[in-house]
């Protein structure tokens, strides 16, 4: 077994051992920050797909997240269907819509693709906001208990093993994916559109594929939010929110995985930390991200594969027989 | 009449993206911040609108230039090769924008929404049958008169061709000398005094909040109709979007007003990629 798949085993039994004791030991709010970290987790992973993945500049991330919620929210309210149906048809619905906003905005680029998806995600919070009979518009819709397995999840301690184990998949189905012929061929348009087209990419088809796996994602995302909350107002559906995803990718490091993790975290902390700070949250937030982009362009996550990879330059050069066992 | 407070926020987004491929985020901030540093200048010094105007704008200048100077010149010199540049970019503008909105939340004055004072008297003008107030006029006149500035500036100026050699082909234009650098900080600063006599010119009509730099998605829309390269295109657009918005609102209801700019940009861009005046689309070869 490599260095590598060690370390992130490792990783996952460190991730296993801290849920169980918090599941058993953690105050009720604890578990609610956790749940909601492991909802933009799965979230930002979904925006990653797109953008640091498939090299696509798009916006709409935040209305896929939407139409999960309100999906699968509505029929938990309303029929005796179990939770499992219910977030795959958030899931399946918010993928279908963005395969209709994917044929015309694959067409566009660069500075295009990214006002066109923003423009939809703006007309998506207004739909959210006036279509009462599916979302109760600007009352905010309430959102009762979801149930599975028979057992009916009424707090966020209950919803904590579900919303990690659904994660944990999606984690899992991103590394199937990334070395997937679909995500070489991703990364492929990403690197340059025309030589991927030019060696026989199907980039039109390509796209579309990237664009519908990530708005399943933020469908799932949708899905597993319904779990541990219990209200949905569509302001919070808006363009501050998927600024929150954006930096948590960038600032992790986009197109991977780890870092996008590292960055949910992060960011996912910082009301916490600044919470008696509130007058100055906007502020700060704006220099954290400035500074972010200045001194960290390929985010966290490159700095440490940075100084791993000048460790391992050092040790070759210190000791050339060794060299072999570091790399 | 609007619609040409509109065509100049559009005419900064545009010349910034021309220069500089960058979108910016924040240009409805720098728009928000101007009218708190004019309401600063006239309801504290109680100035007049004659100083108060180019006093702005310089200030804004300065804020605009800096930023590039300050940020946008570092992120640029850490980027290497191969990676895509414009998001980090927009997230720099993006944080441009919660750092002007924060800045003024801290100050008690945003509190309350306030107007401005008007520019001139509201008393209206009657053309025919068409009622138009003075101050509507007089937004309109003094938008025109910029653009001209503007025109007049980039097309007979030494430093206004540079500048536009700059936009062409930055490479090209170091080659014969001109400082590519400082042009890129002069857009900037330009940029944002556009946005900030806009911002003047606007905050009579509007709600003064920090909250109000959501009229960049109009801004946007008048860009989008224009084509993101055409600067004569962008000022039909943003004329064209005031006169769409005022149409819904009257045919259709107050409330559709809010998407109208979305939906204008979906269909522009849906019929023609590259927007409705714009050239083709630079593509990204290897």
């Amino acid at each position: 077994m490599s260095a590598a798949s060690l370390r992130y085993l490792g990783a996952a039994a460190m991730t296993l051992i801290v849920s169980v004791g918090m599941y058993a030991g953690a105050p009720i709010y604890v578990l609610y920050i956790a749940n909601l970290i492991l909802t933009y987790t799965v979230l930002a992973i979904g925006l990653d797909v797109l953008l640091g993945r498939a090299g696509q500049f798009a916006f709409a991330h935040i209305a896929f997240y939407g139409i999960g919620i309100y999906t699968t929210a509505q029929i938990t309210n309303h029929t005796g269907i179990p939770f499992f149906v219910a977030i795959i048809a958030g899931a399946a619905l918010a993928s279908a819509v963005s395969v209709l906003i994917a044929i015309p905005a694959t067409r566009l680029r660069s500075v295009y693709l990214a006002l066109a998806t923003f423009a939809f995600a703006e007309a998506a919070q207004w739909v959210f906001n006036n279509w009462d009979a599916a979302t109760s518009g600007p009352n905010g819709l309430r959102i009762t208990s979801a149930h599975m397995f028979g057992y009916v999840l009424e707090n966020d301690r209950d919803a904590f093993p579900a919303v990690l184990i659904l994660t944990g998949l999606v984690v899992i189905a991103t590394v199937l994916l990334t070395h997937s012929s679909l995500g070489r061929n991703m990364r492929a348009i990403r690197d340059s559109e025309h030589v991927a087209l030019a060696s026989g990419v199907r980039v039109q088809r390509v796209k579309i594929a990237a664009f519908a796996i990530s708005a399943a994602y933020a469908g799932i995302a949708g899905g597993l939010f319904t779990l541990f909350q219990s209200f949905v107002h569509p302001d919070s559906l808006g363009f501050d929110l998927i600024v929150l995803v954006l930096t948590m990718v960038v600032i992790g490091g986009l197109g991977t995985l780890p870092g996008v993790i590292l960055g949910v975290l992060l960011l996912g902390l910082m009301p916490e930390v600044l919470r008696n700070l509130r007058e100055w949250q906007e502020l700060i937030y704006g220099l954290i991200l400035i500074l972010a982009v200045i001194f960290m362009p390929r985010g966290i996550w490159g700095l440490v594969t940075d100084r791993r990879k000048s460790r391992q330059v050092r040790d070759v050069v210190a000791s050339p027989s060794s060299g072999k066992d570091a790399t | 009449m609007t619609g040409s407070i509109y065509a100049l926020i559009a005419l900064s987004l545009v010349i910034v993206f021309k220069s500089t491929e960058v979108i910016n985020f924040g240009g409805g901030e720098i728009v928000m911040i101007s009218a708190y540093i004019a309401m600063f200048f006239l309801i504290l010094f109680g100035l007049p609108y004659l100083v108060v105007v180019p006093v702005t704008a310089l200030v804004v200048f300065v804020i605009g230039a800096s930023f590039d100077r300050v940020v946008l010149d570092r992120v640029l010199g850490r980027h290497r090769p191969g990676q895509d540049i414009m998001v980090a970019m927009v997230i720099a503008t993006v944080g441009l924008s919660y750092v002007l909105k924060g800045t003024v939340r801290l100050f008690s004055v945003s509190d309350d929404v306030r107007t401005l004072p008007p520019i001139f008297s509201t008393d209206p003008i009657f053309i025919g049958d068409i009622v138009l107030s003075q101050q509507d006029i007089a937004i309109f006149l003094i938008s025109i008169m910029v653009m001209m500035l503007l025109f007049g500036f980039f097309t007979f100026t030494r430093i206004g061709k540079a500048l536009r050699a700059t936009s062409e082909n930055p490479r090209a234009a170091m080659l014969v000398g001109i400082p590519v650098r400082r042009m890129r900080t002069l857009v900037w600063g330009i940029a944002a005094a556009l946005a900030a006599v806009a911002g003047v010119l606007v905050s009579p009509k509007l709600l003064v909040s920090p909250d109000m730099g959501g009229i960049i998605i109009l801004a946007f829309a008048a860009a989008i109709i224009g084509g993101f390269t055409n600067v004569l295109g962008v000022i039909v657009g943003g004329v064209v979007i005031g006169v769409i918005e005022n149409l819904v609102g009257l045919f259709i209801s107050s409330k559709a007003i809010a998407i109208t700019p979305f939906i204008v940009i979906i269909l522009v861009l849906i019929a023609r990629p590259q927007g409705l005046f714009g050239g083709a689309v630079p593509i990204k070869k290897v």
